[in-house]
């Protein structure tokens, strides 16, 4: 038998819609950015994301970090 | 190490010397030039060959002047600068049209040409390219300030093409 539910305080929609105003504008802020500084982020992130991909599948030969400056 | 501004003044040098007629970045770079930045491992590149339409399409020229400045071709990409490119004729007159309205844009004093938003948005809902990731890049451009939702309706209803 399934244990009784328990009262669990949740966000209220107005806490959400201000917490996905701030998502937004996050990403609005991040459109916004120099193009070079995008570069710089593009770079970080495929340092990042490489050993990730890598473990789900192979990687082509490509598929590696640039080694480039922004 | 060389500089992403070294890889793209390669492109404009390619246009220079009559290799291809026109090119515009596309895929996850161009998307970085509107939206926030995705990880990508390369680079793409639409371009306009040139001769009329009869010729076979063919790679074959672009890799040999690439070739010939040190830049060789691997499994469908040429290493320019570190990056690796891939270069993809356009298919049709949607991907055609994106590269000769391509804006021109400035990345540290080096001008690329680059497919807009809307047009990139909907290359990415060609019928034939709808992959679930393709989807969620329009969405994702759908959303950025960037692009003009007139402008990206009017290209949908002229090419048949929906989200």
């Amino acid at each position: 038998m399934a244990a009784p539910a328990r009262k669990r305080p949740r966000a209220s929609p107005e806490l959400l819609e201000a917490l996905r105003a701030g998502k937004a504008a996050l990403r609005r802020q991040r459109e916004r950015l120099a193009l070079r500084e995008k570069v710089r982020i593009l770079l970080e992130l495929q340092r990042l994301c490489m050993p990730l991909i890598a473990r789900h599948r192979p990687l082509a030969e490509w598929e590696r970090p640039w080694e480039i400056t922004p | 190490m060389p500089s992403f501004a070294e890889a793209l003044r390669v492109l404009n040098d390619m246009k220079d010397a009559g290799v291809v007629e026109d090119y515009a970045v596309a895929g996850a770079m161009a998307m970085m030039f509107w939206a926030e930045p995705i990880p990508t491992y390369d680079l793409d590149v639409l371009v306009l060959l040139p001769g009329d339409d009869a010729a076979i399409v063919s790679l074959a020229p672009l890799y040999e002047w690439a070739a010939k400045r040190g830049y060789a071709a691997r499994a469908e990409h040429v290493l320019i600068e570190g990056v690796p490119v891939q270069f993809l004729p356009a298919h049709n007159s949607l991907a055609e049209e994106a590269v000769d309205r391509a804006a021109t844009v400035e990345y540290e004093g080096v001008p690329v040409r680059v497919v807009r938003p809307e047009y990139l948005a909907a290359l990415y809902l060609e019928p034939g390219a709808r992959t679930l990731k393709r989807r969620e890049r329009a969405a994702a451009l759908m959303e950025s300030t960037a692009l003009d939702r007139a402008a990206l309706e009017a290209l949908l209803n002229r090419f048949d093409l929906k989200f």
